[in-house]
């Protein structure tokens, strides 16, 4: 198995018909992602690669079922999009927009939680089961037992990459998103990931800014039995500046790399220096 | 975007919340005629957006006009933390009786808006949280639900106020709520919050900071959004759309995606390199984009006389590499380069965009740790 999503996932693509919604499409229904729908405003009607148009996410779920959608509509447009889907009864997002306004996030993740929606992002790579499924756009090949779970895009498909050249396969990889508020956080990441029987070591991918990692160190002590292994970006980073993410920052002294690091080793979390000492520290766990 | 003090004064002015009665000076003449027009003692506030500006020497006291220009003309050549001083404010000088502090920003953790307050005002709100948490009341609404006037009520009286200064108090947080919502805010601070011997409430000192990716909807700002970049390489980086952040060392660094800039700082470290800058060009790498950022990168170069190489590490997970690869090679046929230039171009379409740069010169490893590697041993 594999967490938030599968093989039998039926999903929607909100976004569909813009050039980064258009082109994801494709890749996803090369890599066997069972698309059922995209969805446009006044776009119903048209098809791309085949895949029917809707002019809203009601509409599309009145003629398909579909348990997920996968959202690129532009940061000025996604609040609405997103309540469309909350609201028309999708239970698990995947938001890809950048640089979404923290307030429409606020606004997001109040009414997702009362209306009982999972999501990931805004600003999220996606997730991506290898072999089964991609929403968003990391293209993880090799299925196996690593649980990835990131707040970063590239240093994703970096790792992944790495992990794979190492010979070891991933259950499922997925960036949580790089802004400061998002759906899904680390701890409940690892909470899914604890629970699945294909993960037997997870790989956590934070960065400078915000307390998740730290969060996560805490429902580690509790709640998580299987090895994990972490890098944490950011550790030359100089404080006060916003390193690339909207989330990256260390304010106030709060946000430090070492802060985050001590507390991860606290919980037992190995640490790795960079990307590519991860796949020896995993070798190790994974023969203790 | 963090707003000048005077800039988040008169947003607060805007809603209803009393400032104290001020001037913006650029130049000495101005000063002259702001103490005339005040005709009072007065406090002339550095303008410049760092924290901890009163112990730095940012804030000057001034009872004559002589004093006031002496002060002045100070401030104008000071540097505060390393910015200099272009604008001062001046204002009248507050009867302190009470100082207080309100405030209302995010909670990441919860997701939430939070309103803060506390009866301890004028010094670091973190100071109060570490070692007096019980004098800081909090509230955190459902931001759907938004915050009704008697919840600020309830908050303030928890912090000890009663009377007439209770509700004015409250009314004051009950406004603050309404502009973190109408200008996007990642928080909205007043501290202190004073209450002066004759019994006026006064937000003697305030910082706004509009969440960035909402400028859109508050475009008297964006005009002058990069102004609010004091360092001339970073402004030009917001120009470009791209993300810089300018530092000492040897070796100047751009990739897409801040994790992965980030990762390449830290290890470039650990290898004894020292970063110069961080540059992450974001998502959409396109052609102009990529030349753009490249192109930053040269200027660093040739300005900074301590910069030995540039290392460029590109992952392209959407689109293929080739386009980007042009980019670079604009850039480089457009300035040439003062130093070596090294890259590593991973995923969509990677074999052939490292052929086109090997033939331009631009030396590529097939691994960022053997990208690395090469790099810190230029000297």
């Amino acid at each position: 198995m594999a967490i938030l999503v599968n093989k039998n996932t039926r999903v929607i693509v909100q976004g569909i018909t813009g050039r980064l919604g258009a082109r994801q499409t494709k890749m996803m229904l090369e890599y066997g992602t069972k698309i059922v729908a995209g969805v446009t405003p006044g776009k119903g009607g048209e098809t791309v690669f085949g895949i029917p148009v809707y002019d809203s996410v009601q509409e599309a779920l009145k003629e398909q079922e579909a348990d997920a959608s996968v959202i690129y509509v532009p940061a000025r447009f996604m609040k609405d999009a997103a309540f469309e889907a909350i609201e028309a009864g999708i239970k698990f997002m995947a938001i890809i927009t950048d640089w979404v306004p923290v307030h429409d996030a606020l606004e997001i993740k109040a009414l997702a939680n009362s209306l009982g929606t999972r999501y990931i992002g805004p600003n999220s790579p996606g997730i991506t089961v290898p072999g089964e499924i991609k929403l968003g756009m990391i293209h993880s090949v090799m299925p196996g037992n690593i649980g990835i779970v990131s707040r970063s895009g590239t240093l994703t498909a970096e790792i992944s990459n790495l992990l794979t050249n190492a010979g070891f396969g991933q259950s499922t990889v997925l960036g949580v998103g790089g802004d400061p508020i998002v759906g899904l956080r680390f701890k409940d990441v690892l909470g899914l990931f604890e629970k699945d029987d294909q993960t037997k070591a997870i790989v956590i991918i934070g960065e400078i800014g915000g307390t998740m990692e730290e969060e996560a160190a805490e429902y580690i002590k509790e709640h998580v039995s299987k090895p994990i292994v972490a890098f944490i970006a950011g550790q030359a980073a100089p404080p006060e500046k916003k390193m690339g993410h909207a989330g990256a920052i260390i304010r106030g002294g709060r946000g430090t790399a070492a802060s985050k690091i001590n507390a991860l080793k606290q919980a037992g979390v190995r640490i790795a220096n960079t990307p590519w000492e991860l796949p020896s520290i995993l070798k190790e766990c994974l023969r203790s | 975007m963090q707003l000048y003090e005077y800039e988040a004064k008169a947003v607060l002015k805007k809603f209803g919340i009393t400032v104290p009665e001020g001037r913006l000076t650029h130049n000495l003449p101005e000063v002259r005629e702001a103490f005339i027009e005040l005709n009072r003692p007065v406090v002339l506030k550095a303008q410049v957006l760092v924290g901890g500006r009163g112990k730095a020497g940012g804030i000057r006291f001034a009872n004559t006009l002589e004093e006031a220009e002496k002060e002045a003309s100070q401030l104008f050549k000071a540097e505060i933390k390393g910015f200099e001083v272009n604008k001062i404010l001046i204002e009248e000088k507050l009867n302190i009786m009470k100082e207080l502090y309100l405030s209302v920003t995010i909670d990441d953790v919860l997701g939430t808006p939070v309103l803060m307050a506390s009866s301890t005002g004028g010094v670091d709100i973190e100071e109060i949280a570490a070692k007096v948490p019980e004098k800081i009341a909090l509230l955190r609404p459902n931001i759907l639900r938004g915050v009704r006037e008697y919840e600020t009520r309830a908050l303030i009286k928890q912090i000890g106020l009663e009377g007439e200064v209770l509700t004015e108090v409250s009314s004051i947080l009950w406004r603050l709520y309404n502009i973190f919502r109408a200008y996007d805010a990642e928080i909205v601070e007043i501290n202190p919050l004073i209450i002066t011997s004759e019994g006026k409430v006064v937000a003697a000192d305030a910082r706004l900071s509009i969440d960035d990716h909402a400028l859109f909807r508050h475009p008297e700002f964006e005009a002058s959004r990069l102004e609010h970049f004091e360092n001339p390489l970073e402004r030009e980086g917001q120009r470009r759309g791209v993300n810089f952040v300018d530092l000492k060392g040897n070796i100047a660094i751009m990739g897409n995606g801040a994790g992965l800039v980030m990762s390449l700082l830290d290890a470039i470290k650990m290898a004894g390199g020292q970063p110069a800058c961080f540059l992450d060009t974001g998502g959409g790498l396109s052609e102009e984009r990529i030349q753009n950022a490249l192109d930053l990168l040269l200027k660093k170069a040739d300005s900074d006389p301590d910069v030995k190489v540039i290392f460029v590490a590109l992952w392209f997970m959407i689109s293929p590499a080739e386009e980007a690869a042009k980019g670079l090679i604009n850039a480089i046929t457009k300035t040439k380069p003062r130093v070596p230039i090294i890259g590593v171009i991973q995923g969509i379409g990677a074999d052939q965009a490292v052929k086109i740069l090997e033939n331009a010169g631009i030396r590529c490893y097939p691994t960022v740790k053997e990208g690395i590697k090469a790099a810190v041993e230029i000297r």
